[in-house]
């Protein structure tokens, strides 16, 4: 009797949330999935046939995609490494100053707080051809520079805005992370007359290793979704330089209704998502196993 | 000795990031001095340390405020999304903290699995489905209505795991004796429940305005009616209109951040500790 109440309630209690992620969550990833396979054209729907395979061949020959494909790759490698390193930096830096810590911890982190159509406006300003950038450089004797206009330069550019704005975010979860340290692991190196360098390596680095691939992820899933800077700042441009895949999922789908291609791309650009998140898990997950290990010997 | 040498050390460590700072924060100094500036005075202190200086307050000093408030449909587009905020915060807490309660709490038919479906539900980026959620709106003819842009965003993986997190550590015997008592389960969850997880409510709240504040994709697929653009698709229609001067630009982007920075403010605490935990959570 009472089990019955019980999935009663707990249905009741599920249920609105479950309607609405089967009107929105569940039917359009399977529909995601099932028109990946058509050519199902939004403003013509009855002329859908069955395609099999032809939208995925299509888009890796078709230029634009593979452009789009490329510059997000490109968006990753530039994004990555200078915010995931430079997070880490700025944490290791304020965890070391003794004066205006907290200062520093809200100057890095300001960006964060700011929209992405308020950071990308704001450096639209910075960057402009008469802007304050080109300015300052003026003053060191450096031409004139395109930025966003250019198309060898524009892509950069907003990777690097990109990073100025995100990088607090990853400071604050280092920083997190290097607080929950335990001191005595280098009261012990201290004991041995470890360098700093040694302790870093020693100690820093391997506790915070869940947490760097963690960010690594994080940081490389947000640089692949790509979209809204570009949107703003160039609208793809120059000459398709600025083009991300989620750019041209939303301009096929949502511009030209061609939902069968962009389905296909919407497929490709969440295995991708899916495979960097399995990674994470299995590389994190494997470190706690080990820490817990480590934990279970010490006792 | 070694610790005056420590002492020198850590105030040049201070001063480099001084300086650090400075630099990284240069858009955002020039962006609020020039705020309060004509576009000539902008041009004309582009090349000099006044660049970075507000000018004298006096006639005119929030002149591009002043033009941003009172000439364009800013405040509208501030209110419209406050309103969104409102509704997505009161509904996503009662459909997120129902559901999240349901899989920590009662035993229903295939809970665990439930539990498991959500967690894959977080891997998928919105990205992924946007096109079609864009058609359905559309095809229900909810595009440019507040019901096209609220509906989807309502139920959130994300609430919902962390709604469960918090429940599960309630204890168990006061919903027994609620159950005994022949309590209302609806009743109990209101009177009961949330006010016990006051924290995980505020989270969820936060964060929740954060994302309808900062949203930029779905309102400006849903929202194309400028009377009901929210405050982040407004600004672009502000900003790219040929009569907007430099000045009011920046002014605008000042603006459209303070209701931001007082939310960090006030609840920096919650907001600190949510951004570390989903580090140390899955990290």
């Amino acid at each position: 009797m009472k089990n019955k109440s019980n999935s009663v309630i707990g249905m009741a209690f599920f249920g609105p949330a479950l309607v609405l992620m089967t009107v929105f969550l569940f039917i359009p990833m399977i529909l995601t999935l099932i028109y990946s396979f058509t050519d199902y054209f939004a403003l013509n729907p009855k002329l859908t046939h069955f395609v099999g395979l032809e939208n995925f061949s299509t888009i890796f020959k078709d230029d634009l995609f593979t452009t789009a494909f490329l510059n997000t790759v490109k968006f990753v490698l530039i994004i990555v490494p200078l915010q995931t390193l430079g997070a880490l930096g700025l944490a290791l830096l304020i965890n070391k100053v003794t004066v205006c810590k907290r200062y520093f911890k809200v100057a890095f982190f300001i960006p964060v707080v700011m929209s992405l159509a308020v950071v990308s406006n704001l450096w639209m300003q910075i960057y402009s051809p008469e802007g304050i950038l080109n300015t300052i450089l003026s003053n060191f004797g450096i031409d004139a520079q395109p930025f966003i206009y250019g198309a060898d330069q524009a892509l950069p550019s907003i990777a690097f805005m990109s990073v100025w704005q995100g990088v607090g975010y990853q400071m604050i979860i280092f920083l997190g992370g290097l607080q929950a340290i335990n001191p005595a692991l280098y009261e012990a190196a201290e004991m041995d007359h470890a360098s700093g360098w040694s302790k870093f390596m020693n100690i820093t680095l391997p506790e915070l290793k869940p947490l760097c691939v963690f960010v690594f992820i994080t940081v490389t899933i947000g640089a692949f979704r790509m979209i809204v800077q570009p949107m703003v700042m160039t609208g793809g441009g120059p000459s398709h330089s600025t083009y991300t895949i989620v750019y041209d999922i939303y301009e096929t789908g949502t511009v030209n209704w061609e939902i069968g291609l962009a389905s296909a791309m919407a497929i490709v650009f969440t295995v991708f998502v899916v495979i960097l998140t399995i990674i994470q898990t299995i590389l994190t997950r494997d470190k706690e196993d080990k820490h817990e290990n480590k934990k279970a010997k010490n006792r | 000795m070694k610790t005056k040498k420590q002492k020198i050390v850590n105030g040049i460590l201070a001063a480099v990031m001084l300086v650090m700072s400075l630099f990284f924060l240069f858009p955002v100094i020039w962006m609020l001095a020039n705020s309060f500036k004509p576009d000539a005075a902008i041009t004309a202190d582009m090349n000099s340390a006044s660049a970075f200086i507000p000018p004298a307050p006096g006639k005119g000093f929030f002149d591009n405020y002043k033009e941003i408030l009172f000439n364009t449909s800013f405040v509208r587009y501030m209110l419209n999304t406050l309103f969104y905020a409102a509704i997505l915060i009161i509904a996503g807490v009662i459909v997120n903290g129902l559901a999240g309660y349901a899989l920590a709490k009662i035993k229903f038919p295939f809970r665990d699995r439930w539990l498991a479906v959500i967690m894959m539900l977080m891997i998928i980026p919105t990205e992924t489905i946007i096109t079609i959620n864009f058609m359905f709106v559309s095809k229900m003819g909810l595009l440019n209505t507040v019901f096209g842009y609220v509906l989807p965003m309502i139920v959130n993986p994300f609430n919902i795991f962390l709604f469960r997190q918090v429940f599960v550590s309630l204890p168990d015997d006061v919903w027994e004796a609620a159950q005994l008592d022949h309590c209302n389960p609806v009743k109990y969850f209101f009177t009961m429940v949330l006010p016990m997880s006051k924290t995980v409510v505020a989270t969820v709240s936060v964060f929740t305005f954060l994302n309808v504040w900062n949203d930029y994709l779905w309102p400006s697929l849903v929202f194309t009616s400028s009377d009901l653009l929210t405050a982040q698709i407004g600004l672009n229609s502000i900003t790219s209109n040929d009569n907007t001067t430099m000045g009011q630009t920046l002014a605008v982007i000042t603006l459209i951040t303070i209701p931001v920075i007082i939310i960090y403010s006030l609840f920096s605490k919650q907001i600190v500790e949510g951004v570390v935990s989903t580090g140390s959570k899955e990290g």
